[in-house]
């Protein structure tokens, strides 16, 4: 094939994911997918391997791949023209039941030539608790509605017992069908385009091109492979789920032009829901890899070909039905998705050519915080706070991460505006900013995570309840590189009032600060909470890890830090021993300190 | 000749693994270094300022460089678990 005619129909592969990610948004009407990006839209052979891996959310592009197969399986000898089908069981592929899975075939005259698939976190599954996240949940039967695989239109015709069904399983079905019918268009998009693209091209020439596309990726991320070092790296993550500690152990190793992801040593499943799938775990680690080494070779079946995966049945990682997994995409999957950029910045470390690519880990530990009741209009809301798609980056080998900057395995997270935050709930939020000391200390210092508080606000029910699925608070997930600090933890306080009103004090209406705020101030972390009358809810998320010694920082740049808010006097001191007169650098002061605290630093006991 | 093995680490010119900062050896290459650095272990806890409000028993593990006294490598841990072990081959 001539490379022009490769080049224009590689180009136009990614232009038919991107428009049908634009169809998706502008159909859908919630938050979670419209200002969250809580989503993903790519292609896939006609066997269902991975043609051209989309946005949003990466650990799907592998999962969506294992549905398209299992469809195929499922279904061979009845797919159609026109039909769309749904899957969402994590045991079969899904990573957990809220993330639907719509898989068009894309047919061109009359023969099966590709897939198209794409999700959105619906608006609610049917579980135990409103939003999908399920904390309440003990087994994968009361996590809500879940398929292996139905056929939801049929040669182009919805069928209406499927859809109804569905619909009368879930919260707010208006919205669910919303949700459907985003993905339903999404789906159409795909599948006109492509058509499209054979009619010009010729249907043998396009599949030739997506073979070779496929053979490109592969030869490219081998190659790569080779250019870097061969060894072993470890990472290891802790997450706290009510009282419980829960470790995910990684050993990569890189032999000649092959990744390998041991998980061996992580905790056995639990019996709450933040375990993960093996394809969820599958996608977890390809999450961080596509961007960190494929960050210029399409993503597709090729990128997977050099890779394997090790993870023990039974465990956290790679857990038996049926054990809860609603919490995997913010539990499990999470704590994979940093244990790999950590074991794959480590080996980037190890390369002259590509230790600039290296990144401490960037906003370690989601908060999944779906709010439920009846909003100002009298109608139902649900839906998840969006800030926890802000992030923060982690920093990197040639600067400082970006404060509330986005995370890895979704390169177009973002969160909504505090005003379409107000107009989907009954709330107010008394404030919304960067946290101070939350990102980790290093030679580059980790984007800063964020805090806010929210109270009731013109609520007919007096306010509003909450499902908290929150980790990171005992320990912090953002791990550091090359020396860096981890950023901070998280943090969620129940603010109850109740002493405050019964004086007459009620909440300050205007508190700027999570001191400013009488009443109780109650650690919460997991389950439902309410949002009533003097209730407040302060959340503090986690910074991006830190890279290199804080010593190593310059000095300036701390006492910048210092003076926008970002960093304290003390850490300015203590952590990065830079002394400042008046918020500004004392020289001489500070080299004697730096001097100091590195003798401190030699006067310690052998590791061994 | 050295060659880069971490943010902070060199293999020298002896095959050895050595702080990129100072040269200070710490054992052979494609072995295990962190046993040759000093080791501080400091509680997480407001380690970094108010927002490490981790728990009681969770602690950030410094390697420091026994020459210079840089910070070579970090882990959040807690106590007993084994130190990662990341090897470069030689």
């Amino acid at each position: 094939m001539d490379p022009i005619t490769f080049s224009i129909i590689r180009h136009r592969l990614f232009r038919i994911v991107d428009e049908a990610v634009i169809t998706l948004k502008h159909v859908s009407g919630s938050a979670i997918t419209n200002e969250g990006h809580d989503l993903m839209v790519s292609l896939y052979r006609a066997d269902g391997s991975l043609l051209m891996g989309g946005v949003g959310f990466l650990h799907h592009l592998t999962s969506a791949a294992e549905a398209c197969k299992s469809i195929i399986w499922r279904f061979e000898g009845d797919i159609n023209e026109g039909d769309v089908f749904l899957l969402n069981c994590p045991y079969t592929a899904a990573l957990h039941t809220s993330d639907i899975y719509l898989i068009a075939p894309i047919h061109y005259e009359g023969t099966l030539v590709a897939w198209s698939a794409c999700f959105v976190h619906v608006y609610d599954i049917g579980a135990m608790n409103p939003g999908g996240f399920s904390p309440d949940s003990v087994d994968i039967y009361t996590e809500g509605f879940s398929s292996p695989g139905l056929k939801l239109v049929d040669r182009g015709e919805i069928r209406r017992d499927i859809m109804d069904t569905l619909l009368n399983m879930v919260r707010s079905p208006e919205m669910v069908a919303l949700d459907m019918s985003s993905m339903i268009a999404c789906n159409n998009v795909a599948r006109d385009r492509m058509q499209t693209l054979m009619a010009k091209y010729g249907s043998e020439t396009v599949d030739t091109a997506c073979a070779s596309l496929i053979d490109q990726s592969e030869t490219l991320l081998r190659e790569r492979l080779r250019e870097l070092p061969n060894g072993r790296w470890q990472s290891r993550q802790y997450f706290d789920v009510k009282g419980e500690t829960y470790r995910v152990l990684l050993t990569m190793t890189k032999k000649d032009d092959q990744l390998t992801f041991d998980f061996s040593g992580s905790s056995e499943q639990s019996p709450y829901g933040i375990n993960c799938s093996k394809w969820a775990s599958w996608g977890g680690l390809f999450a961080p890899l596509f961007p960190l080494l494929c960050y210029d070779i399409t993503w597709n079946e090729g990128v997977i070909r050099p890779i394997e995966m090790i993870a023990p049945e039974g465990s956290v990682v790679n857990a038996t039905r049926p054990a809860p997994v609603s919490i995997a995409t913010v539990g499990a999957i999470q704590a994979v998705n940093n244990a790999a950029c950590t074991c794959i910045s480590k080996m980037l470390s190890a390369s002259e050519k590509y230790a600039s690519e290296a990144t401490a880990v960037w906003h370690g530990s989601h908060f999944a915080i779906f709010m439920f009741g009846r909003n100002q209009r009298g109608t139902d809301s649900i839906g998840i706070l969006t800030e926890t798609f802000g992030g923060a980056a982690g920093a990197r080998a040639i600067g400082d991460g970006v404060d509330v900057g986005g995370e890895v395995p979704n390169p177009i997270s973002r969160m909504a505006n505090v005003e379409t935050m107000e107009w989907t709930f009954p709330i107010r939020y008394l404030f919304r900013r960067r946290q101070q000391d939350s990102g980790g200390p290093g030679k580059h210092r980790g984007g800063t995570g964020a805090e806010f508080a929210i109270v009731p606000h013109d609520a007919p029910d007096g306010g509003i309840h909450y499902v908290i699925s929150g980790k990171g608070t005992d320990y912090p997930m953002s791990e550091g590189l090359g020396g860096g600090y981890p950023g901070a933890n998280s943090n969620y306080r129940w603010v109850h009032n109740t002493d405050a009103a019964n004086d007459g004090a009620n909440l300050q209406p205007f508190a700027q600060a999570l001191n400013d705020m009488p009443g109780e101030k109650e650690n919460i972390a997991w389950g439902v909470y309410p949002l009533m009358d003097d209730d407040a809810l302060y959340v503090r998320w986690n910074g991006g890890g830190g890279y290199g010694d804080p010593l190593e920082r310059d000095p300036a740049a701390v006492a910048i830090d210092v003076r926008g808010g970002l960093v304290s006097g003390g850490t300015a001191k203590d952590v990065y021993g830079v002394v400042l007169d008046a918020g500004e650098v004392n020289d001489q002061g500070t080299v004697k300190w730096r001097q100091t605290l590195r003798a401190e630093r030699r006067i310690g006991e052998a590791a061994e | 000749m050295t060659r880069i093995l971490s943010a902070t680490l060199v293999r020298d010119s002896d095959d050895a693994i050595a702080c990129a900062g100072c040269g200070h050896a710490l054992g052979p290459a494609g072995q295990p270094w962190k046993p040759a650095a000093v080791l501080s272990e400091v509680a997480m806890k407001g380690l970094g300022g108010a927002p490490y409000s981790a728990a009681d028993d969770a602690l950030l593990r410094r390697f420091l460089c026994p020459g210079c006294g840089t910070l070579l490598d970090s882990e959040t841990a807690l106590p007993g678990d084994p130190f990662l072990e990341d090897v470069v081959e030689a």
